[in-house]
C-alpha cells in the first residue's frame, strides 16, 4: 500500500516537476517569478487539444499521444516567444525594476486565461483517449499506464533538458547569463537571444505540462491554476534552483498522494501551504541551499 | 437609483480592498495574492458569529478584523524577512488554503454553496463613512515618519536597512494594516450582499487590486482612487462585452508598463497646493 502510494505520488511528482523546472529556468535567468507559465500552460493545453482533434483521423493512440505533446510543446515554445517579445523585452531595455517584470507577468497570465474563457467558454474538455486506461500489475501493485507514460515522457523532457543546460554551448550561454548579463554581453553573447531561447525552452515544457494537467484534470480556463504547484514546489526547493526544483517537485508529489490518502483531496492544499510555511521558517533557503540576492 | 447606490457601494467596498493592496505594493513594493483571501475571513468570521452565535454586529466586526490580523501575522512573521517573491508566493498559497478551508467546513461555512441569510446592514453612507476613515488612514501612513521609510525600503532595501530602518517590522507593520483594512472591507461586504461564497474571494480578485494601484501609478495614491473608480465603477455603468472587461484590463496595464511605467498619475497628488498650481499655471 504504502509503495503504491510512493509510485503514484512520484508519477504526480513528475508532473510538477515540469511546472517547476518551467519556471525556475526564467526565475534563474531574470530573477522573477513567472506567473504567466500557468496561463501559458492553460494555452497550450487547448492547443494540444486542437491538435489531437485534427490529428485522430490519421492516427491514433500512442502516436496521437506523441504527437499531441509535440504540437503542444512547440505551440509553448512560440508562445514562450510572443510572451518574451510582448511582455518583458521593453522592460529589460529600459532596465525596469524587478517588480515591473512581475506584475507584467501576472497581467499576461490572466489575459491569457482571459482569452480562453472568451475562445473556448469556461466548459470542460477532455482529451480523446488516446492511452490505454489499463494498469500493469507486479505483485500486488498497480501502476496505471498513463502514469507510467506520464513519468516516463517528462523525465524524458527534463533529461533532454538537463543535457542542454550543462552539456551544450547554448545551456553554457544561458548559465552564464543567468549569473550575469553584463559580462555574458562582454564575451560576445547576445542577452535577447539568450533570454528568448530560455522562454522557448520553458515554453516547451510548459506546454508538455499543460498537456498532462489536462489530462489528468480535463480541460477548463483555470487549469493553469495549478501553477501554484509549481512555486510550492520551487520554494521547498529553493528558488531558482534546477536540480531543487526538481527534488521539491517530487517530494510535494509523494506528500500530496499521502495527505490525500490522509485527510482527503479538500484538506490537502490547507495541510500543504502549511507545510510550506513551516519550511520557510526553518529553511527559507529551501533544499538546494543558494542564496538568491535581489537583482539590483 | 438603487441601481446607482449598490454600484457606488460596491466600488466603495472594491476601494478599500484596493487601499489595502496599495500598502502592500504602493508602499513596500511587494505583492500579495491572498489581499482577496483577507476579505472572505472578515466576511465569514463576521457572518459567522452574527448569525451562529448571536454576537452584536460591532464586536462581529471587530472579531473578524482581529482575526484578519492574525492571519495576517501567520501569513508575514515567516517571509518578511524573505526574498519579495516569497510573499507573494505564500499569499498565493494562504489564498488556496482559505478556500480550501472555506469548501471543506461545510457545517459551518456552508461549504460551495456558500452561506446565505445574512441581515442588511451596510448602508451606502456606512461605506463613504468608511472609505473616508480608512482614505484618511492611509494618507496620514504614507505622510508619516513610517510611510517615507516605506518608500525608501521600497527603491533600495539594502539602502533603507543601512539607514537605521528596521525593514522586517515595517514590512509587518504595513502587511498588518492592510489585513485589518481589507478584513473590514469583507465585514461590509458579506452584510451588503447578504450571501458569500468562497469562490468570490480567488487570487484574481487579488490581482486585479493590484493592477488597478499600478494603472493608477503606483506612486500617487490619488492615481489609485480614480483608476478604482474608473476600472470598477464605470464597466457597472457600461456593461457591455462584459467577459471582454478583464481583458481590456490587462491590456491598459501592458501598454502603462510598457509606455508610461509610473501609471496615469505618476507622483501627482491632489491637494490644496497642486489645486492651486493647476489654476495658477492656466491664469
Amino acid at each position: 500500500m504504502t509503495i503504491q502510494l510512493l509510485i503514484n505520488g512520484i508519477s504526480l511528482g513528475s508532473v510538477y516537476a515540469l511546472i517547476a523546472v518551467g519556471f525556475a529556468l526564467v526565475f534563474n535567468i531574470l530573477k522573477f517569478s513567472n506567473f504567466a507559465h500557468g496561463g501559458l500552460m492553460t494555452v497550450t493545453a487547448y492547443i494540444g487539444y486542437v491538435a489531437s482533434l485534427f490529428l485522430r483521423n490519421y492516427i491514433s493512440d500512442l502516436p496521437l499521444f506523441v504527437a499531441t505533446l509535440v504540437a503542444a510543446a512547440l505551440g509553448g515554445g512560440v508562445l514562450g516567444l510572443i510572451l518574451e517579445r510582448v511582455a518583458f523585452r521593453r522592460l529589460r531595455d529600459s532596465n525596469s525594476s524587478v517588480i515591473y517584470y512581475f506584475i507584467s507577468s501576472i497581467t499576461m497570465g490572466i489575459l491569457m486565461e482571459n482569452f480562453i474563457t472568451i475562445f473556448a467558454s469556461s466548459n470542460f474538455y477532455s482529451y480523446p483517449p488516446f492511452l490505454p486506461s489499463a494498469a500493469l500489475h507486479f505483485a500486488n501493485l498497480s501502476v496505471a499506464i498513463p502514469d507510467l507514460l506520464m513519468l516516463c515522457f517528462s523525465a524524458g523532457a527534463l533529461g533532454i533538458l538537463l543535457f542542454v543546460l550543462y552539456r551544450t554551448k547554448i545551456g553554457l550561454a544561458i548559465r552564464t547569463t543567468s549569473f550575469d548579463v553584463n559580462t555574458a554581453r562582454l564575451m560576445g553573447m547576445d542577452p535577447n537571444a539568450v533570454v528568448a531561447t530560455t522562454f522557448f525552452a520553458a515554453g516547451v515544457l510548459g506546454g508538455i505540462s499543460g498537456v498532462f494537467l489536462g489530462i489528468n484534470y480535463t480541460l477548463y480556463p483555470q487549469l493553469g491554476q495549478l501553477i501554484v504547484k509549481g512555486f510550492v514546489a520551487s520554494v521547498i526547493g529553493g528558488l531558482g534552483s534546477i536540480s531543487g526544483a526538481l527534488i521539491g517537485a517530487v517530494l510535494l508529489g509523494v506528500v500530496e498522494i499521502f495527505l490525500i490518502g490522509l485527510v482527503g483531496a479538500g484538506w490537502a492544499p490547507v495541510f500543504i501551504f502549511v507545510i510550506m510555511l513551516v519550511f520557510l521558517l526553518l529553511r527559507p533557503r529551501g533544499i538546494s541551499g543558494v542564496v538568491v540576492q535581489e537583482k539590483a | 437609483m438603487e441601481y446607482l447606490a449598490s454600484t457606488l457601494t460596491f466600488t466603495g467596498i472594491s476601494l478599500i480592498g484596493v487601499l489595502g493592496a496599495y500598502l502592500v505594493t504602493g508602499l513596500t513594493g511587494l505583492f500579495s495574492f491572498g489581499q482577496a483571501a483577507f476579505l472572505a475571513v472578515g466576511a465569514y468570521v463576521s457572518a459567522i458569529l452574527f448569525k451562529n452565535f448571536g454576537l452584536p454586529l460591532p464586536v462581529a466586526a471587530v472579531a473578524a478584523m482581529i482575526t484578519g490580523l492574525i492571519a495576517g501575522v501567520i501569513v508575514g512573521v515567516p517571509t518578511v524577512r524573505l526574498r519579495r517573491d516569497y510573499i507573494s508566493l505564500v499569499t498565493f498559497g494562504f489564498g488556496e488554503a482559505i478556500i480550501a478551508v472555506l469548501n471543506n467546513s461545510t457545517s459551518i461555512t456552508g461549504g460551495a454553496t456558500g452561506l446565505s441569510g445574512v441581515p442588511q446592514y451596510t448602508t451606502f453612507p456606512l461605506v463613504l463613512v468608511s472609505v473616508l476613515v480608512c482614505l484618511a488612514i492611509v494618507i496620514s501612513y504614507k505622510n508619516s515618519k513610517y510611510g517615507r521609510q516605506c518608500l525608501a525600503l521600497r527603491s533600495d532595501e539594502l539602502a533603507a536597512r543601512s539607514m537605521g530602518i528596521n525593514v522586517e517590522r515595517l514590512k509587518l507593520m504595513t502587511f498588518l494594516m492592510a489585513s485589518v483594512m481589507t478584513s473590514f472591507a469583507g465585514v461590509l461586504f458579506v452584510f451588503y450582499t447578504t450571501y458569500v461564497e468562497p469562490g468570490a474571494f480567488g487570487w484574481v480578485v487579488s490581482a486585479e487590486w493590484t493592477i488597478i494601484v499600478f494603472v493608477g501609478g503606483i506612486n500617487s495614491l490619488t492615481g489609485a482612487v480614480v483608476a478604482t473608480v474608473l476600472l470598477t465603477g464605470l464597466p457597472e455603468f457600461l456593461r457591455f462585452a462584459s467577459e471582454w472587461r478583464i481583458a481590456i484590463y490587462c491590456i491598459i496595464v501592458l501598454l502603462i508598463l510598457n509606455f508610461r511605467p509610473s501609471g496615469m498619475f505618476g507622483q501627482y497628488e491632489i491637494s490644496l497646493r497642486s489645486i492651486k498650481q493647476l489654476f495658477g499655471k492656466g491664469a
